[in-house]
């Protein structure tokens, strides 16, 4: 049986000052660097989905495209669901469910009004983007910060959502898998 | 009769009438409770539905800012004084009865963004004269995000309608959950909203809201080539 504890407040913390410090959405569009194609290298590896190609789309359009896709790839969504339900079972184990609760719904909301921001000011920079696409950005990143905060609060420190964050972090924005692709912007 | 007092800050609602005080406390309260319950009944369970990951994401945002009202109002409810345990679910106030049925498909949330949403709109706009400023500013801080919910219904409704099974399916989702809608506007004899209005911190009756709403979604029903069912009101 797990013992109950009290919630790593220097570990949220950290996790805080990683995403005020991350840079949201600053290189979409941008050539991929090598430290981008090692972190996708990285996130696919711990997909499992076998061997997937890296594509990239370079403006919005094309991004809104690639996310409506009718060949995107279930099983890559299912495969971060499978293991977010996972990890999210363990921290529930073992910290007081009102406090983890709490912490994650002040973190995500907290991070979802400055990837909003964020996702707008790349938006408007790069111009062509719907405005429910700045909303779709957010959501992503969002998501991307919640599932890193379950991950590393179940005790998690290797998982793909390290991989997933470290791309958003870097500027990126992984759109998903679509037939035998990771593609990213 | 109307009662003219304007409370600018928390501070200052501890020197207001009592009556005034229950009244502004209740309706945080009924917010902060209500904002979860969908966010957790609708909303969270959406994402896994929607078909695209265009769509999974978009449902991810609107998810996340619906968490973001109840944190917003449980702040301010936590300014006020008003004990934690009395703003989450399990706690005494029984939940509206639309978050008693679980979600089963992608056009039952378009539905409910479409229809219940515009309801929550309601409610929020009666909230931007209030004359507890706090809860004023919260309702238009609110208010951008609760109109981009109901145009998600709007733009997904758009999507669905195009197909004759999408439309069938979206229309049976408005005639499962639209009965449900107009009860949410409370009594027509409420003495809460008499209360409510007595100290200006809503503007009308439940009647006068629940006749506004019932036109407002027949209209935008309409542009959809939809059709709400009739609904037997309860007093």
């Amino acid at each position: 049986m797990t013992e109950i504890v009290a919630l790593p407040g220097a570990a949220l913390d950290h996790l805080r000052a990683e995403i005020r410090a991350a840079s949201w959405f600053a290189a979409l569009g941008e050539p991929l660097t090598e430290g981008d194609q090692a972190d996708a290298a990285a996130y696919t590896a711990s997909l499992g989905l076998g061997g997937l190609a890296i594509d990239l789309v370079t403006d919005w359009p094309q991004a809104e495209r690639s996310l409506k896709a009718p060949d995107w790839s279930p099983a890559w969504w299912d495969r971060e669901e499978t293991l977010r339900k996972k990890l999210l079972a363990r921290a529930e184990a073992r910290y007081p469910e009102r406090a983890l609760w709490g912490a994650l719904t002040e973190l995500t909301t907290e991070a979802g009004e400055l990837v909003h921001g964020k996702a707008a000011t790349a938006a408007a920079r790069m111009g062509e983007a719907a405005k429910a696409s700045i909303h779709v950005a957010a959501g992503a990143a969002s998501q991307a910060v919640y599932q890193l905060a379950v991950a590393r609060l179940a005790g998690e420190v290797d998982s793909l959502f390290e991989s997933k964050f470290r791309l958003f972090a870097a500027g990126r924005w992984p759109l998903g898998v679509v037939g035998s692709r990771l593609v990213l912007f | 009769m109307t009662q003219r007092i304007t409370v600018k800050t928390v501070e200052e609602l501890k020197d207001a009438p009592e009556e005034y005080r229950e009244a502004v406390s209740k309706l945080v309260i009924s917010h902060a409770i209500n904002e979860l319950y969908g966010a957790r009944v609708f909303d969270e369970p959406a994402i896994a539905y929607a078909p695209t990951p265009y769509a999974k994401w978009l449902t991810c945002r609107v998810a996340m800012e619906e968490y973001g009202h109840h944190v917003r109002f449980k702040q301010l409810g936590e300014q006020m004084g008003i004990p934690e345990e009395r703003m989450v679910p399990g706690t005494g106030k029984r939940p509206l009865s639309i978050f008693e049925f679980p979600l089963k498909s992608w056009e039952e949330f378009v539905a409910i963004k479409l229809l219940a949403d515009l309801a929550e709109i309601l409610q929020v706009e009666d909230l931007l004269h209030c004359t507890f400023h706090p809860l004023r500013n919260l309702a238009r801080a609110t208010m951008p995000e609760e109109r981009f919910h109901a145009q998600f219904g709007e733009d997904f409704s758009a999507e669905l309608v195009k197909t004759p099974k999408g439309k069938a399916a979206l229309q049976a989702a408005v005639n499962e959950y639209f009965p449900y809608l107009p009860s949410f506007f409370g009594g027509s004899k409420s003495r809460n909203n008499e209360i409510f209005r007595k100290w200006n911190i809503k503007q009308r009756t439940n009647d006068e809201m629940r006749a506004d709403y019932v036109k407002r979604a027949t209209e935008i029903a309409a542009k959809y080539g939809l059709t709400l069912p009739e609904v037997r009101q309860a007093a």
